[in-house]
Parts: structure tokens; C-alpha cells; sequence
């Protein structure tokens, strides 16, 4: 097992490597002169140019490629100049409260998902499954910052239930129970339409696994049918499960932006935002790279989970 | 495509879709026409109006702007920047697949490790760096979401692309000395077409929501320009007072990606024949019952008896009937064999004695099943439950696919027992290390770890017997155990069931297609056709003198050792459909005796000779009295 996760730790460096290729070749595409883009049209020419010179705009492509890669693999990602701050810490302090967001929104729809597929594979033409085929279809289908938006006017505005935006209360004491009730409201909104895709994708794979012979078997042993659908079928179902989750992850992690922007949550992607339209290129970069990279090694935890999962997979 | 649309206007979900996407496309175009109010006039003093007031249906936001006219000009705009998304993006992710899969090779690996490395980022993520880029903007915001979306194509098409670079067509084409251009142009291309289109009707709800997320963001269009999405970022300032200006773009956005995913999904169950013919349904626990007519009441002390059981699959509308009223028995000790090609309606007799018929298609229409007395057809699920297994248990064919995959036989084994028995792991454990040894599978102890893939067909073979055997059963189902596997491995199953049979009392229904391992193992046999039996007695007098002329032309298909050069005769024509059963004898077609009393009314099951039925009007052999 050590072996394989060493394996795919490996087999991860090339898609590092490409990803910063990317976000480096993207950024190079940046129309005219970088440094007036930072500094604005009123720039003297010795501002520009000291600023070329700082960012090492001056020098080569393939060798800015290098310098930068070799930064950040000792952990420089640059400065921020609009925030005045080395851009790794930013995005260290920021990721934290988006892997909050993300993260739990991730386990609702995980679990929300599967379950809602499982009883709709086995209700398949009831009720239920007419209800739950309905409501993913309106989850799969809302998008999540007008969801958002609905939810802060109904359950935060009108019921009082929840606080309307941020991570944290204003006055008060930073603890779980205030955490819990600000996160709410959020983190739903950014698992319903991921929610929506697990659900289809659980209810069909449940279908195809629930034809097949081994299950006959089970029933044939006299095992309970709750037992049939939830330890025999799923069990089955959830090795074609677990990729789709992953998917999901990325779509979760990236469209909490949206999510953060509605709830005025501290995250990475509201940074982004901000850094966008400030044209704060390398907190841009820096934050790209740093999430994408998150995202090769959860995926790499994916892989490990299949594996643990499904014996017939070599490790 | 004719049909496809049919298919399609059948779908009354997706119709609606169809219906209210091209109702929202009509409005988006006919917009510029409409005497509307200019979207991008500001009027403060008519600031956040109400719905429904005065000069503005739906209100205005906050400049005084009509809601109405912005959300038509807002609704063509976010179409037509999410459809030249689709666009751009089908073409460009087409043309890499297409060159990809067509040249193979070296070209085909570079264009996919860089495809790969763009679906390594999340989705929004790369959309954002782009953006990032080129700056916010509308346009740019378009490239950015179709730019995203190649990789997927780029996917799809080449997997197709593939496919049809090695068809045969192709090769014809290049040997007649076209170039490669126009070999995609004239060739390849008209087979993506239909996948580039099934691709695009799949992801263009996406684009549009994509575009208006960056526009919500601010990212995309710039005002006073507006589509859905920045309609729905300037008002969210105002979201609490007046709520209205969110919610009118926001419920066109989710009106339009819903309609587009309706008849995203009208179009992909159009496409996909395994939907249509509700081959993907789930069969339920225990097979639906029925029962037309009086059912049969028990009679005698049998153990396991089957009075005129009736199993058909309904199909559409199209009824099946694989069994049409057979009567079987055993008892304690006995091994009946019940033999007959495929499609004889044997499995399906078999099924049925324990609901385990795949249901739907499958119901049972008639009949009895008595196990000591007691009817089992239409029993409350819990009473099958607690005696599948434990008092009647089955071993299937094909252990491979019968066994789960993701546990460990002893695992299986444990749960067998403990779906009966309040034994505890540890327990139960040894009881499946005792159940392996008990059908000789060697090293019990380790085998009991063992996943299903890590054994040989044998070995599986045998874990599915001691499963069958865990709660010490009193009849056994064994549904063509031994059809795959070799012969050697066969003769040493059919040794230990015979074993198991002796010293356990054991009933045995043995289904199998084999007359050889009839022979070797079954007391008494029952030859099925068309869903019927056709012929029963002692394995000795049916062996010896088949009464039936379908048993005896079944038997001379079987090769014999040693007999020489003798022909193998084949059965002329094939089994009845048996939706569209003829009267009279199933066999009459195929049988070379076949007069006319043979095809009308309905041949019973008569007795002949001392302890065999025979369904015949004019039976191989005469009546014997004494065998």
C-alpha cells in the first residue's frame, strides 16, 4: 500500500509540473505591457521599467519559467502588490477558510448524494425516487450563487435562523457552535448542484449493480433486502461512485467562489476575485497554482481510497 | 431521425423542455422588435418600482432601469454568448479529438497529455486564471468558458475518432490515395457529427451558467451592457430590500438551464436503446405474483412440490411465457434432474420456487410452490426470507459473477450463516473455515481470506456449494453448477454433491443441459421444452427409452465414447418464441413425426408405463407395464 501511494505520488510530478506550465504560459498571455497593467496608465517609465526589473519581466521566457518554479519550490510565490504581503501567506490564510467551506460542502454532498441515489435506485418508479429525480433535476439545474442569494433572503433575512454573511460573528466568541451556524447556509448552497450530479450517477450505477448476479445471490442467501441495497449493492456501486466524487471535489473547491463572493466569505476564490480585478497578477498565479496543486494530490487520496476499496485494483 | 424524434416527443419531460427553451430562443429574437423600454436608460426617481406597477411589468432596479427590457436583452445576450461557447468550444475540442485519434501515435499522446493536464485543474479555476489574463470582459469571459470546455471534447471525439480510424472504410479511402485532410473532412467527420451534437446538448446548459457566473463575478460583461448573470451581481447589493431584482434574472437563468437539461436528458434517453426498452430496472426483492384461477392446494407429505406453476417476463406488451404450468417434485434424499436446451424455461422454474425471479419483467401467473404443505408463491417477503438459504438454498452457475467481487468468501460465507443464526463473527468464522474444508477446498484457513478473483473457477465453484450448504439446508437448487467449468473439475463437484447428498439426506433439483451428468447423479429426471415439461420418469427408463421424440432427438446430439463413428444428429429449426406459442405440441415444427392431431388442443402429461409421464400423442416407445 505504502508502495502505491509512493507510486502515485510520483506519477503526480509530471501533472505538477504541467499545471505550472499552464498557469505560466496563461499569464504570459497577458495582452501588453504587464507592469503599466499594475501600475495604470499614469506610470512614468522609470516606474515601469524598475517594475519589469523586479518581476524579472526583463529576462527570457524559459528562464523567468525557471526562476519562478524554482521560487515557489522554495516556497516564494512572489509578492503581493496590492495587499503588500508575501502572496503564500495570503493564500495559506485564505485556503484555510475556503478548505472550511469546501471541505464540508464536500461531505454533505457526499453523503446527501449517495444516499438520495440508493433509496431512489430502490424505490426506482416510486415515490420517493419521482421526488428525489425532481429535486436533482432543480438542483442540477439552479445556479448556486441565485441559490445562495435565495437561501440569505429566506433563512437568514426573514426566518432569523442563520447570520447573513461571513465566516465569523463581528462580536462574539470565534468557537465551533459559531463557526456551525455561519457555515450553514453556505456550505449547502455549494453542495446542492454537486449533490444533484452525485444523486444521477449513484441512482444509475445502483441500477446497473442491482441487475447483476451476485446480488441474486445474496437474496438467494436469505440476506435482508436493507442489507442487499446497503452492504451488497453500494458496496459494488460506490467503485464507480468514488471517481465521480472526485470530479465533484473540483467543482466544489472551484465554485466555492461564487459561494464566497454571496457570503462574503474570507476564501481563496473571493481573493482571486479581487486579485483579478485589481490586475494583481502574481496573487493570481500564486493562487492558482497552489489550488490546483491541492487538487492532484485529493485527487491522489481518491485513487488510494479506490484502491482500499476495490481488492481487484493492484497496489 | 424520424424516429429519434418520436422517441423524443414520447418523452413528455423533455418535450416541455423543447417547448419552453424554444419559447425563451423566439423571445430572445424577436427582442430588438418589441416595444420595450431602453434597457440602459437610468430613471432614479423610478428607482426599485415594484413588479407589476405602472409602466414597468416586472419593476425596475437600482437606476430606475426596466426589468422587463433588461432581462430580454440580458436573456439573448447570455444565450448567445453561452451558444458561441458550445460552438467554439465543439469546434476547437473536435478538431484536437479528431486529429488526435486520427493520427495516433506520438501526435495522439502529446495532444492527450496536454488535455489531461487542463482536466488536472478545477473547472472554474482555469476559467479564472484566463480571465486573469486577457482581463474582465465579456468576450473574454467566453474564451475563457469555451477554452475550458475543450479538453472535454477534445476527449470524446477522439475516443470515437478512434474507433472509426481503424473501420474499414477509412483504410479503403487511403489506399484509393486521398489525403489525410480530406479523409477527415469526407470520412470521419459526418461520424462525429451525431456525438459532437449528443456532446454539446449535454454541456451548453453548463456554458450558460459559466458565462453568467463570471459575469456574476463581475468578470464578464461590463456594464451598462448586462447579461443574466451581472444583472443578478448588481443587484445583489440590493438583496434584502428589494428582492425582486435578483430574483427576475436568477429565475430565468435556472428557467433556461433547466428546459436545456430536460431536453438534454429527452435526447440522451432517445439515443440510448437500453433505456428505452426498461432493460435498467431494478429487480425487486422477491418476484411479483399474479395468480389467475384457483391455486392448487397441497396434497400428500412431499417436501418440495411445484403444482402448475406459471412464470412469465412481460415485456411492454409482450407476455413470455417461460413456464407454462409445470408440476414438479422431490423429497428428502432424491436428486431430480431437470434438463433442456437453453431458453426451456428451466432456470426461470428454478427461480421461481423462492422469488428470485427478476421482477420486472418477471411475474408469476399461477400455481403452487409446497414446501412440507406449505404454499410459497405470494408468501409475505419475510417467510421467503428466512427459508432462502436456510431451509431451500441455490448454487448458481457462473461463480465469477454469482459471488460478490469486493468480499472475501469467508466474508460471504459468515454473512450466509448469520442471515439465520445469531452466531457471532468468531463463530460464524469457523463455521466457514469448516464449510470450505467440508467441500475439500485445501488450506481452509487462508482460503477463508481469499477474494473471489484469487481462486480458480473450481475453488469458486466450491465456495458457492458451502454457501449453499452454511444453514444445513434440506433441498438444494443447483442451477447448471457445473456448465462452467472443465470436465475433470465437473466430475469432482458432481462427487462431492453426490456425497453431500448421501450423508446429509439432502433434496437436490439439478437444472442442467448435460444428460451425462444427469446420469451420474439424478434418481429421477424431467425434460422441459417451451416452458413445459415434456417427459418425466426414472433416469434408468428415460436414458434407456425415451419416450418423447424431442428427448430422444436430445440425446442422440450427444457424442458417446467409444461408440465409433456414430452421426451427431441435430435438432432441425429452433425452440418456439414463447410469446407466440402454436397449439397443440411446442415440438410439432421440429419433429419429425409431427401429424395433425399433434398441432391442436392441448396435450396433457399422461402416465406411461409405471413411473413415467410422458406429453405425447404418439410416445417413441409402447406403454410398458412392468419396467
Amino acid at each position: 500500500m505504502t508502495g502505491y501511494i509512493l507510486k502515485r505520488l510520483v506519477s503526480a510530478i509530471p501533472v505538477l509540473f504541467g499545471i505550472s506550465i499552464i498557469v505560466f504560459v496563461i499569464m504570459a498571455m497577458i495582452p501588453g505591457d504587464p507592469a503599466t497593467a499594475i501600475l495604470g496608465s499614469y506610470a512614468t517609465p522609470d516606474n515601469v521599467e524598475k517594475l519589469n526589473r523586479d518581476l524579472g519581466l526583463d529576462k527570457p521566457m524559459v528562464q523567468r519559467y525557471f526562476i519562478w518554479l524554482g521560487n515557489m519550490l522554495q516556497g516564494d510565490f512572489g509578492r503581493s502588490f496590492s495587499l503588500n504581503r508575501a502572496v503564500l501567506d495570503e493564500v495559506l490564510d485564505r485556503f484555510g477558510a475556503t478548505l472550511v467551506l469546501a471541505g464540508t460542502a464536500f461531505v454533505l454532498c457526499s453523503l446527501l448524494g449517495v444516499a438520495a441515489g440508493v433509496v431512489s435506485a430502490a424505490r426506482q418508479y416510486g415515490l420517493a425516487d419521482k421526488a428525489i429525480t425532481f429535486a436533482v433535476l432543480l438542483g442540477i439545474s439552479i445556479p448556486s450563487f441565485f441559490l445562495g442569494m435565495m437561501m440569505i433572503l429566506i433563512f437568514a433575512v426573514k426566518l432569523r435562523w442563520f447570520p447573513v454573511s461571513g465566516m465569523w460573528p463581528i462580536y462574539g466568541a470565534r468557537d465551533l457552535s459559531a463557526l456551525i451556524s455561519h457555515l450553514t447556509l453556505p456550505a449547502l448552497a455549494l453542495a446542492v448542484v454537486a449533490t444533484g450530479v452525485i444523486a444521477r450517477l449513484s441512482r444509475s450505477a445502483m441500477l446497473e449493480v442491482l441487475r447483476q448476479d451476485f446480488i441474486r445471490t445474496a437474496r438467494a442467501k436469505g440476506v435482508h433486502e436493507r442489507s442487499v441495497v446497503w452492504r451488497h449493492a453500494l458496496r459494488a456501486a460506490m467503485v464507480s461512485i468514488i471517481p465521480v466524487l472526485g470530479v465533484q471535489a473540483g467543482f466544489v473547491l472551484s465554485g466555492a467562489v461564487y459561494i464566497e463572493m454571496v457570503f462574503q466569505w474570507p476564501g481563496v476564490g473571493r481573493m482571486l476575485v479581487d486579485a483579478i480585478l485589481k490586475r494583481d497578477i502574481l496573487l493570481v498565479q500564486g493562487g492558482v497554482v497552489f489550488v490546483a496543486a491541492c487538487y492532484v494530490m485529493f485527487n491522489i487520496a481518491v485513487d488510494v481510497a479506490q484502491s482500499l476499496l476495490d481488492p481487484r485494483i493492484k497496489t | 431521425m424520424k424516429n429519434f424524434l418520436m422517441l423524443l416527443a414520447r418523452n413528455r419531460l423533455a418535450l416541455g423542455g423543447l417547448v419552453v427553451m424554444g419559447l425563451v430562443v423566439l423571445l430572445a429574437l424577436v427582442t430588438p422588435l418589441l416595444p420595450l423600454a431602453d434597457p440602459d436608460v437610468t430613471d432614479t426617481a423610478n428607482r426599485f418600482k415594484r413588479p407589476f406597477s405602472e409602466g414597468a411589468l416586472l419593476g425596475t432596479d437600482h437606476l430606475g432601469r426596466d426589468l422587463l427590457s433588461r432581462l430580454l436583452w440580458g436573456t439573448r445576450l447570455s444565450l448567445a454568448v453561452g451558444f458561441a461557447a458550445a460552438i467554439i468550444a465543439a469546434t476547437l475540442g473536435a478538431a484536437i479529438g479528431i486529429i488526435a485519434g486520427y493520427y495516433g501515435g506520438r501526435t495522439d499522446n502529446i495532444i492527450m497529455r496536454g488535455v489531461d493536464m487542463l482536466m488536472a485543474f478545477p473547472y472554474i479555476l482555469l476559467a479564472l486564471a484566463i480571465v486573469a489574463a486577457l482581463g474582465p470582459g465579456l468576450m473574454n469571459a467566453l474564451i475563457a468558458v469555451a477554452a475550458v470546455n475543450i479538453p472535454f471534447f477534445a476527449r470524446n471525439i477522439r475516443g470515437i475518432t478512434v474507433g472509426i480510424a481503424h473501420k474499414e472504410f477509412v483504410d479503403a479511402a487511403r489506399l484509393s490515395g486521398m489525403t489525410d485532410a480530406r479523409i477527415i473532412l469526407t470520412e470521419v467527420l459526418p461520424n462525429v457529427i451525431p456525438v459532437i451534437v449528443i456532446a454539446m446538448s449535454t454541456t451548453i446548459g453548463w456554458m450558460i451558467l459559466e458565462t453568467a457566473g463570471l459575469s456574476f463575478l463581475g468578470l464578464g460583461s461590463q456594464p451598462p451592457q448586462a447579461d443574466l448573470g451581472s444583472m443578478l451581481g448588481e443587484a445583489r447589493s440590493a438583496l434584502i430590500t428589494n428582492p425582486h431584482t435578483s430574483i427576475v434574472p436568477g429565475a430565468m437563468i435556472l428557467i433556461i438551464v433547466m428546459a436545456i437539461n430536460l431536453l438534454g436528458d429527452g435526447v440522451r434517453d432517445a439515443l440510448d436503446p437500453r433505456l428505452k426498452s426498461g432493460a435498467l430496472s431494478r429487480p425487486m426483492p422477491a418476484t411479483m405474483v399474479q395468480r389467475a384461477g384457483p391455486v392448487p392446494t397441497s396434497e400428500g407429505d412431499t417436501l418440495l412440490a411445484l403444482r402448475g406453476l406459471k412464470t412469465q417476463f412481460h415485456v411492454e406488451d409482450r407476455v413470455y411465457k417461460a413456464v407454462g404450468g409445470v408440476d414438479l417434485q422431490v423429497n428428502p434424499g432424491e436428486c431430480l434432474g431437470v434438463i433442456g436446451e437453453s431458453g426451456s424455461g428451466k432456470s426461470v422454474t428454478a427461480l421461481s420456487i423462492m422469488g428470485l425471479v427478476a421482477s420486472p419483467p418477471g411475474v408469476i401467473t399461477g400455481g403452487a410452490v409446497h414446501y412440507k404443505g406449505e404454499d410459497l408463491i405470494g408468501a409475505p417477503y419475510e417467510k421467503l426470507r428466512s427459508l432462502r438459504g436456510d431451509r431451500i438454498a441455490y448454487i448458481f452457475q457462473d461463480p465469477l459473477a454469482t459471488l460478490h467481487p469486493l468480499y472475501t468468501v469467508g466474508d460471504q460465507l459468515i454473512e450466509a450463516v448469520r442471515a439465520h443464526h445469531l452466531f457471532d463473527r468468531k463463530k460464524a468464522r469457523a463455521h466457514a473455515i469448516e464449510l470450505l474444508t467440508s467441500v475439500r477446498i485445501p488450506n481452509a484457513e487462508q482460503r477463508v481470506d481469499s477474494y473471489p478473483h484469487e481462486m480458480s473457477g473450481g475453488m469458486r465453484q466450491r465456495v458457492g456449494i458451502a454457501m449453499a450448504l452454511a444453514n444445513d439446508p434440506e433441498v438444494i437448487i443447483a442451477d447448471e453448477p457445473t456448465t462452467a467449468l472443465d470436465v475433470t473439475v465437473q466430475a469432482q463437484i458432481l462427487s462431492l454433491l453426490d456425497d453431500l447428498r448421501r450423508e446429509r439426506g439432502l433434496a437436490i433439483i439439478f437444472i442442467t443441459h448435460d444428460f451425462g451428468v444427469v446420469a451420474q447423479l439424478c434418481d429421477r429426471v424431467a425434460v422441459m421444452y417451451a416452458g413445459r415439461i415434456v417427459e418425466e420418469g426414472p433416469t434408468k427408463t428415460i436414458l434407456d427409452a425415451p419416450a418423447h421424440p424431442y428427448t430422444a432427438r436430445l440425446m442422440a446430439c450427444v457424442p458417446e465414447l467409444g461408440q465409433g463413428r456414430r452421426e451427431l444428429a441435430a435438432i432441425p429449426g429452433l425452440p418456439p418464441v414463447v410469446d407466440r406459442l402454436p397449439e397443440g405440441c411446442a415440438f410439432a415444427d421440429r419433429c419429425h413425426k409431427a401429424g395433425d392431431t399433434c398441432r391442436q388442443g392441448n396435450i396433457e402429461l399422461v402416465r406411461h408405463g409405471a413411473e413415467s409421464l410422458v406429453r405425447c400423442v404418439a410416445p417413441e416407445t409402447p406403454p410398458q407395464e412392468a419396467c
